[in-house]
């Protein structure tokens, strides 16, 4: 039997509120899946699709993407303008072939620890469902190998 | 009097009068089904222009040259309404002055070419207005619609065999008029997002990038596919993206010279049914 597939995970958050979310969640001891490595940013609305891109190019299973709710933006709007560009963005990755699963969106305030746990351990259940995303490993590994002649 | 002639006639009033410095349009090409543009800035050239269907590129991209129109001199330019579209795009992005264009618009139906009326891009709304209504269709809908109904797995195959053939040419960016970056993110190493090798993984990479920095901006006039050396649908992608903003936005890019960006603007109650 082989092991449990552990997912690689990103998760792309915005200091104020996902990132003080996830703090709270292991200030109240809570406990959920080790596979995500969070990137913390000034704002949701710093996140640029290249970050996605460049997460799934150095391998990651899923990426994650969490920010303040709407209205909560430190800057104001910076999520507002987050939320357009996801929607385009997502849409693009499904017509491409790259699953919308393995890329998800939440809104997490500084006060869902909880919220954010359950999020985290809900996501990594289903990248692990998922599998390992061997179409775009196989691309990689390609552009590793050297060069024929 | 053909419409050829009358825009050459036209043309010629423009440049012999001071009126604009430079008439950019198609003249004869490498053989008899092809154009190529051309840029006519005295009044005796004016014969060289052609105008049939066989006139397809979009010409709107030549108008950011660097300094074309720094002088504030005005330049006149042979467009289609993908052109004149083009030129709304432009001017609400604050690359050109509008006033500054003046427009030989025309259209072409099977193989009969119309003169558009108008001479600045306000007068085109209406034409504009009603391609957006008549929503038009992808290039290629049958291969389009097969897209849209295969599996994730199958659509990275169908991508990952078409983007395998890219050579990273460019050909795509330098036909586009909405690809006016003087540095393209491509062509940024620190940090180097996109693998700038022509493995499909950089190819992949770049092509989403394309695709998505032309979202909400593309108007579909094709300048892109027909650059591409190896035939990739580079058109079908920019038209998924193009239904996904009318869809989901109401955005028809190029409606108006003042028309603000999508990707610059936001609604407080815009769709948000995939965030958690």
């Amino acid at each position: 039997m082989s092991e449990t597939f552990e997912p690689e995970i990103i998760a792309f958050v915005c200091t104020y509120c996902t990132y003080a979310g996830a703090d709270l969640a292991g200030t109240s001891r809570l406990k959920y899946a080790p596979n995500v490595r969070i990137i913390r940013l000034p704002c949701t609305g710093r996140i640029s699709p290249m970050f996605i891109l460049k997460a799934l190019q150095k391998g990651a299973d899923g990426v994650l993407i969490s920010g303040c709710h709407p209205g909560d933006c430190h800057f104001t709007h910076g999520n507002y303008h987050a939320r357009r560009r996801w929607m385009v963005f997502r849409a693009l990755l499904d017509f491409i072939g790259i699953p919308p699963e393995r890329v998800k969106y939440s809104w997490i305030s500084a006060a869902e620890g909880v919220k954010f746990a359950e999020f985290i351990n809900s996501v990594t259940e289903d990248i692990r469902k998922l599998g390992p995303f061997e179409q775009y490993t196989q691309l990689i590994d390609q552009a590793k190998a050297p060069a024929s002649l | 009097m053909s419409i050829e002639e009358q825009y050459r006639t036209r043309a010629k009033e423009l440049l012999s009068g001071g009126a604009v410095k430079m008439v950019i349009g198609y003249g004869k090409g490498s053989n008899a089904s092809r154009r190529r543009p051309i840029f006519i800035s005295s009044a005796d050239d004016v014969e060289r222009l052609v105008l049939d269907d066989a006139c397809i590129t979009n010409l709107s991209g030549y108008l950011v040259s660097e300094g074309l129109l720094s002088d504030e001199k005005r330049v006149a330019v042979f467009l289609r309404p993908e052109g004149i579209r083009a030129i709304n795009i432009l001017a609400a992005e604050s690359q050109l002055d509008a006033d500054q264009i003046v427009i030989f618009g025309f259209d072409v139906a099977g193989n009969e070419v119309k003169a558009l009326k108008g001479i600045h891009v306000e007068e085109f709304s209406d034409v504009i207005t009603s391609i957006k209504e008549s929503a038009p269709e992808a290039a290629e809908e049958e291969l389009f619609e097969k897209i849209e109904k295969m599996s994730p797995q199958e659509r990275f195959s169908f991508w990952q065999e078409e983007f395998s053939k890219c050579i990273k040419c460019y050909a795509c960016r330098q036909a586009c008029p909405m690809c006016y970056c003087r540095r393209c993110i491509v062509d940024s190493n620190q940090p180097q997002w996109v693998n700038t090798s022509s493995h499909t993984l950089g190819n992949f990479e770049w092509n989403i990038v394309r695709a998505f920095h032309l979202s909400g901006r593309c108007v579909e006039c094709g300048n892109c596919d027909r650059a591409c050396p190896v035939n990739i649908p580079l058109r079908l992608i920019n038209h998924r993206m193009a239904e996904e903003v009318l869809g989901a936005f109401d955005h028809f890019a190029g409606t108006s010279k003042t028309q603000e960006p999508v990707l610059a603007s936001f609604k407080k109650d815009d769709s948000e049914t995939f965030i958690l």
